[in-house]
């Protein structure tokens, strides 16, 4: 595996708030690699220290092997898509996409020859007349993408890039993205919040928090093994309970089994009372107060089960207040760090 | 737009009455045949537009009057768009202060300004009286610069300039291919705004003015003030033309929405 670029213990302080907390972070060549978390979690900071829009407070910036701590945005030869997109307004289609080209002084011929071939890329080659404002926000992007792709950049960095999008169009991108990213061979970098597109586009992904890395991996290796309550959480894990045996662990709420009656618990059955029901026809999710701790301490769970798989017993217990055990596989259980 | 009071409706009609019907009998006066200032106007001539573009001292006047305009206008640019992008994109220590030292011109009374202005540039340093005006409404129109394009650079995407920079362009290039381009509406809108103001400039200009160097509008305040002829109203009627067709034009070229909102888009 090569590193196309490397955090090497950078920190970025304002004020008193830390930003980004010492953070080591290799981007693996030809991969993508999103950084997830909150809003402050530090992803967009470190993007901006990569790009060169921020400077870090210490630490060392390298791309393609070299210290680039100090380099200019213009110096780093890294395309960016932002958040807004920002297209030049005063320039054509074509003129955004040949702007990094003109600079570099491509010829005229072969520039044209380019800015066609990017257009083409995104699915936009009609395009290249228009103003930017002429177009929609999903061809807005997608003019963003071949601006910074005509370049041929070392690395393609993405700031939110589908946070502006409708849902549907969202979901579409993301598929477009892989797509590109293959046919282009690009090392890319994705900043979200959005942990369903993360875990959907990348090949790498680090979740931050708080301008830490709290866990990194492949989308498989990480969601079904989160490290801590935080991953998790992020994640979409919403059962979290401390077991005698095994402390802090969760369970994913289609993973638990829930049957009538009042049976005593063993590690991995508890009973619990029915708090509430909600069925979404395939899904039936059934809140739950279990009972935990030894003074009938409760603690919340959900289990979602399947409507059609219910028995008519299962149905008579599943009413607010009805007594019911709730147990797990103990190896659907994750133990976490707290 | 939503619908107006019937209140508000008299009212904005009653504003546009005070401020108009009495330019409009200064435009009828000029028109008059008979020798003095009276309305309604004795008979039909242009004889007094004539006598206001033949005589010297109000020609002289308006060509110091653009001159100094001009040169005013482009130097409050050159140092105010500068300026601008300084106090609000760059990492500046006092800021404020530095915001505040630009803008003050528009709250010191003029006549100080002027007086000031005389007494250091033209008997302290012996700067010649062009000199010392073109300092004077430089100074003048500086507020005029940085606020305006200042209001454009504030809509403007400061995510513009970084692209240009990621794309490969030093910060002198993404100046003068990005945020300029961009700004224009506002410059343009500065441009105007500084032309007119020095224009029409009465007390800086009063202060500095000499026998050699005087601007139409203080030329003109002095001829009032001898004579009452409709030489005076005449004059006053072409000022009047020249700025509704330069904001004809502009409006036609770039309409007063852009001019005013400041920002292309």
């Amino acid at each position: 595996m090569t590193t196309a670029a490397e955090f090497v213990a950078v920190s970025r302080h304002f004020g008193d708030f830390t930003a980004v907390d010492s953070l080591d972070l290799a981007i693996r060549e030809g991969a993508l690699t999103t950084l997830l978390g909150p809003s402050g979690c530090g992803k967009t900071t470190s993007l901006r220290m990569l790009a060169g829009y921020i400077e870090p407070s210490a630490g060392k910036i390298m791309i393609g092997g070299k210290d680039h701590t100090d380099a200019p945005p213009e110096k780093r030869d890294l395309g960016m898509v932002f958040q807004s997109y920002a297209l030049f307004p005063h320039m054509t289609v074509a003129g955004n996409v040949g702007f990094g080209l003109k600079l570099r002084k491509v010829p005229r011929a072969e520039r044209a020859r380019r800015v066609a071939e990017a257009l083409e890329l995104v699915g936009l080659g009609h395009l290249g007349d228009r103003r930017p404002k002429a177009l929609s926000g999903g061809q807005q992007q997608r003019v963003a993408l071949a601006r910074a792709i005509a370049i041929r950049p070392r690395l393609l960095l993405l700031d939110e890039p589908l946070s502006n999008l409708d849902a549907r169009l969202r979901v579409q991108m993301r598929g477009e993205i892989r797509r590109i990213q293959a046919e282009t061979g690009l090392t890319v970098v994705l900043v979200t919040h959005d942990q369903e597109e993360a875990l959907e586009m990348s090949d790498h992904m680090v979740v931050m928090n708080a301008g830490r890395v709290m866990q990194q991996g492949a989308p498989d290796e990480l969601f079904p093994a989160p490290a801590n309550r935080f991953v998790a959480e992020f994640l979409g894990y919403e059962n979290f309970l401390t077991l005698p045996e095994r402390g802090l662990v969760t369970v994913r709420p289609e993973l638990l089994t829930v049957a009538p009656g009042d049976v005593g618990g063993g590690e991995t059955a508890v009973s619990a009372t029915v708090r509430s029901i909600a069925y979404r026809g395939v899904e039936v999710r059934v809140a739950l107060d279990a009972t935990t701790g030894a003074g009938g301490a409760t603690t919340p769970l959900v289990a979602s089960l399947r409507g059609d798989a219910l028995t008519p017993e299962d149905r008579a217990a599943l009413h607010p207040g009805g007594r019911v055990t709730v147990s797990a596989r103990p190896d659907h259980l994750v133990s976490l760090a707290g | 737009m939503k619908r107006s009071s019937p209140v508000a409706a008299s009212l904005a009609v009653l504003g546009y009455l005070v401020m108009i019907v009495p330019i409009l009998f200064v435009v009828a006066t000029a028109f008059t045949e008979g020798e003095t200032l009276r309305f309604p106007p004795e008979g039909l001539s242009l004889r007094w537009f004539d006598e206001a573009t033949s005589y010297q001292p109000f020609t002289d006047a308006l060509l110091s009057s653009l001159q100094l305009a001009l040169l005013a206008t482009v130097l409050a640019l050159a140092v105010g768009i500068p300026a601008t992008l300084a106090i609000m994109r760059g990492r500046l220590p006092g800021r404020s202060l530095v915001e505040g030292l630009f803008l003050s011109p528009l709250i010191l009374p003029e006549l100080v300004v002027g007086l000031a202005l005389f007494q250091q540039l033209m008997l302290q340093l012996e700067l010649d009286n062009f000199q010392a005006l073109l300092i004077g409404h430089t100074a003048l129109l500086l507020p005029y610069a940085v606020r305006v394009t200042g209001a454009s650079l504030v809509l403007a995407d400061p995510a513009l300039e970084e692209a240009a920079r990621g794309l490969g362009a030093s910060p002198l290039r993404t100046f003068f291919t990005v945020t300029l381009p961009v700004l224009r509406p506002g410059i343009i809108s500065a441009a105007l705004l500084s032309f007119v103001t020095s224009f029409n400039n009465v007390p800086i200009s009063l202060l500095l003015q000499s026998r050699d160097f005087r601007t139409l509008p203080v030329t003109m305040l002095d001829y009032v003030q001898q004579n009452y002829t409709p030489i005076i109203a005449a004059m006053s009627t072409l000022l009047l033309a020249a700025t509704v067709v330069l904001a004809v034009v502009a409006e036609r070229i770039l309409g007063f929405a852009r001019i005013f909102g400041g920002i292309n888009r």
